[in-house]
């Protein structure tokens, strides 16, 4: 069959493909890899990724942050993961965050370093009214102390619209999320992705926060250094 | 042969035997399909009763059979068998002479691949693909040889091969095994809804769906069942996988059991073992190669190098770890198989689009390239619109049939653009593609698919659409292309011939079929399943292993059927019952000649690469 016809091509695929897998044995040993340079856009100022076991309400709450609505249909998990650009204003400034919403099932986990590496934020979601889904969050916050130390960790608890409707299916206590934030030097809201408690907030801060960030302060200072270059060429 | 002949009663008689015992009642006369002939350890074992082994895998057989079957205890089975025997004489002689005689016969001569309506100017987009051609060539050289129970004798009824409409080309050819129709539409109404996970597995309704679908590791962990809980069923497919390594260890392998109508269906891909229980009209090899796609469908998203991976770490692994949130997928693509005819016809379809249209939308889509870009895919639901790949790369029909159940099945990619590691297993089993998937517009159903073998790629992918979009407008072509999308199909009053109801024409050569709306006859999900089924149904006979036929004209109740392959395509159509045969035929000819007319609109005539 004609399928192998270019064992070049293939060869190379297949290598490729392999450093996949190999990563996703191994995926506790960091790959040397470079910086983020290629999985980072011009459009886009600054990199959040959402993190969190399948079900916890990634994808509502970038939902309601981006579309202002919530979707109370049937469950659809999340496909390898989803890019949206969003511009929000900070002070007399308009940044773009690129956000990616990543799908909490397993299968995705060894992908998951693309998604949070370069960026600048990284909201980590846990459902208040399940406590796997806290045990999961630590796992990603050790994941990007070890990865990612630029990144600033962000703990979102979810679906707090259905606390306040019965406190006793709280599973996650909130001082101790409190605590465990403190511990590792993460910013927590609770969030409810169908009233929209919250969620402006969340985003906002992140943009402040980025705004407020050395990381910010060099961008802009490349970028204008940019321009004026590229000035220069042209009166040349 | 001769030796299974003798083996053949035995066989029976154990299983009443079995039966006998205080906790399996019914008595089932049923048929072990073993793929060699010469070692029928698999029946020996039968005749051996006392020894253990044997016992449990009696049991086994019985068991599954009652569990997956929904036999009333009381029907006369022998009394049907006998009812059912078919002539001898009639079964055994493949119609070769009449065969040819139709094609001599017919309007059109017989016209060459490459040359047929539909055929490509360069080459196909496709690999080049024959029916079936998954279940043969597939690297572990499956024997795909049928073992043939000599016919005749107090047999049980084994579907379709030995039924009785061996008389192609003969007007007024009733169909066998329609008796379970009625009975199955009522039965549809009962298990109406969307998924019934919680469905009781002990209910009567569980056991009458027409078709499940079990997937199990080899440790009988259950995987994925298509009715019912995984857990609820976790001690049937331990049975099932007692079953299969029983005969395997006979150094044979289990293809399917066949008793009153129903076949259980195995089909082993290590380290997966799927199971198929169905009553429906399909063949052995239609039902395995349905398994088939299951199989790549749980590949796609792992690679078989990751599957085999956490196997051999973890020999009793859960697979359905890995797999969650996946299960609607393989939902939704059996009801694909159930109702797209390209899944059988090993082909797609295409949005019928003025080919000036087409060639801007394809050679817009082919300026936007990328280093690592491979396929560059435009669709519009299920059908294609146009598909730009790299030179020499050649996609894969099943593959692409993978990439629209997943693009259909989830509204996940609505939202933004969707970045996705995907296996396209009949390209390469072993490692990953990564897709940018994105609607054109939110409300769109012009979906792009751009395959990359870089994971890194997003953003220039992602600027290939950019520019895609850009180029379009430009054109003004975006507009017209949507307006187009507002028929996306054609009616067959079109052609104009009017006791033509539907039809399925495909082009070998380029590995495309067009097919007009389903007319209102069939317009209900049940009735257009119906009318698929009547199509498979020929397919399976034109293209049978062993008596493959070229020319079928099938009366059945409600409607006349005429099926005719060629080396270039693949011709179904569906008459109203008042119809002749001589106007069938007729037909034909009018229709070939309506369609190399309009092939310009309705297929991808000169595909693009970059
Ligand atoms: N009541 C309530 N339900 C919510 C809220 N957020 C999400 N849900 C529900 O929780 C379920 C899961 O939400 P998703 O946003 O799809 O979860 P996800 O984290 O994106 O899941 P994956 O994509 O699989 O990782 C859906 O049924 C939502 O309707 C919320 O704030 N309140
Ligand atoms: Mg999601």
């Amino acid at each position: 069959m004609s399928i192998f016809l270019n064992l070049g091509i293939h060869q190379h695929i297949i290598r490729r493909n392999c450093e996949f897998h190999e990563l996703w044995k191994l995926y506790n040993i960091e790959p040397l890899f470079s910086t983020g340079r290629n999985m980072s856009s011009q459009r886009v100022d600054a990199k959040v990724v959402l993190l969190g076991k399948e079900y916890v309400g990634k994808t509502s709450l970038v939902e309601r942050y981006v579309h202002k609505r919530f979707h109370g249909g049937p469950y659809q998990n999340t496909i390898g993961a989803a890019f949206v650009a969003k511009p929000i204003q900070v002070g007399d400034k308009v940044l773009t965050l690129g956000i990616w919403d990543t799908a909490g099932a397993e299968r995705y986990e060894a992908m998951s370093r693309i998604y949070y590496r370069g960026a600048c934020a990284a909201i980590v979601c846990y459902d208040l009214t399940d406590s796997s889904s806290f045990v999961r969050l630590k796992f990603w916050v050790k994941e990007l102390q070890n990865c990612e130390q630029q990144c600033k960790i962000y703990l979102c608890g979810t679906k707090s619209d259905l606390i306040e409707a019965d406190r006793s299916i709280r599973q996650v206590d909130y001082h101790d999320a409190q605590d465990y934030a403190e511990e590792v030097k993460a910013e927590i809201f609770e969030t409810s992705s169908k009233t929209g408690r919250n969620v402006d907030e969340l985003f906002q801060k992140v943009a402040e926060d980025f705004h407020n960030s050395t990381a910010f302060q060099v961008m802009t200072e490349e970028r204008e250094m940019d321009q004026r270059q590229r000035k220069s060429c042209c009166h040349h | 042969m001769q030796e299974e002949n003798e083996h053949e009663p035995q066989l029976v008689s154990v299983t009443r035997i079995k039966c006998s015992e205080k906790t399996l009642r019914p008595t089932i006369p049923c048929i072990l399909h073993f793929t060699e002939v010469t070692s029928v350890t698999g029946l020996e074992f039968l005749s051996q009763p006392g020894q253990e082994k044997t016992i449990r895998a009696c049991y086994s057989l019985a068991w599954i059979i009652e569990r997956c079957l929904p036999l009333k205890p009381d029907t006369g089975m022998e009394a049907d068998v006998h009812n059912n025997s078919v002539p001898l004489e009639n079964g055994n002689l493949a119609p070769v002479d009449r065969l040819r005689r139709d094609r001599s016969d017919s309007p059109t001569p017989g016209l060459v691949e490459g040359t047929e309506p539909g055929a490509g100017q360069d080459s196909a987009m496709f690999v080049h693909a024959q029916s079936f051609e998954d279940l043969t060539a597939d690297g572990e050289q499956e024997q795909e040889e049928e073992v043939q129970v000599p016919e005749g004798g107090d047999r049980s009824e084994r579907g379709p091969e030995v039924e009785k409409p061996r008389t192609e080309g003969e007007e007024n050819e009733k169909m066998q095994g329609q008796p379970g129709e009625e009975e199955q539409e009522q039965e549809e109404v009962q298990s109406g809804g969307g998924r019934a996970k919680e469905e009781d597995v002990n209910s009567e309704a569980w056991r009458r769906h027409r078709k499940h679908v079990f997937v199990l590791s080899e440790a009988g962990k259950p995987i994925y069942s298509r009715y019912g809980t995984e857990e609820a069923l976790s001690s049937t497919m331990g049975v099932m996988m007692a079953l299969v390594s029983f005969v395997e260890a006979g150094k044979n392998v289990i293809r399917s059991i066949h008793a009153e109508g129903y076949k259980v269906v195995f089909l082993r891909k290590s380290p997966l073992v799927l199971v198929g229980v169905s009553r429906t009209r399909q063949s052995e090899r239609e039902l395995t190669r349905e398994l088939l796609y299951i199989y790549y469908q749980i590949i796609s998203l792992l690679t078989l190098t990751q599957l085999n991976h956490v196997f051999q770490i973890k020999q009793n692994y859960d697979l359905r770890r890995l797999l969650a949130g996946s299960e609607h997928l393989t939902d939704n693509l059996l009801r694909l198989l159930d109702c797209d005819p390209g899944l059988f016809l090993s082909a797609v379809t295409c949005v019928p689009l003025p080919s000036s249209l087409r060639d801007v939308v394809s050679s817009s889509l082919q300026a936007a390239k990328a280093k690592n870009l491979v396929f560059s895919i435009l669709l519009a639901g299920s059908r294609l619109v146009t598909l730009v790949r790299k030179k020499d790369q050649y996609l894969h029909h099943m593959d692409l049939h993978l990439l629209y159940n997943l693009v259909g099945s989830s509204s996940s990619f609505r939202e933004g653009e969707g970045w996705t590691p995907i296996c396209l297993p009949k390209f390469n089993t072993a490692g990953f593609f990564h897709a940018h998937i994105s609607y054109l517009e939110p409300a769109s159903d012009l979906c792009l698919i751009l395959i990359s073998t870089d994971r890194e790629d997003f953003f220039t992918l992602s600027d290939c659409k950019r520019r895609f979009l850009e180029r379009l407008r430009r054109r003004s072509t975006y507009q017209a292309l949507q307006e187009a999308l507002l028929a996306p199909s054609y009616p067959v009053s079109q052609v104009g011939i009017p006791e033509l109801r539907h039809f399925v024409y495909k082009s070998k050569s380029s590995g495309l079929y067009t097919s007009p709306e389903i007319p209102i006859p069939y317009q209900s999900e049940e009735e257009q399943e119906r009318l698929m089924g009547l199509y498979q149904y020929l397919h399976s006979r034109m293209h049978h292993p062993t008596r493959p036929l070229r020319f079928i004209y099938h009366c059945a109740e409600r409607e006349n059927l005429l099926s005719w392959v060629t080396s270039g395509f693949e011709l179904y159509l569906c008459f109203s019952p008042l119809g002749t045969k001589a106007l069938a035929i007729s037909a034909i000819n009018k229709l070939l000649k309506w369609i190399r007319k309009e092939e310009d609109r309705l297929f991808i005539l000169s595909p693009q690469t970059y």
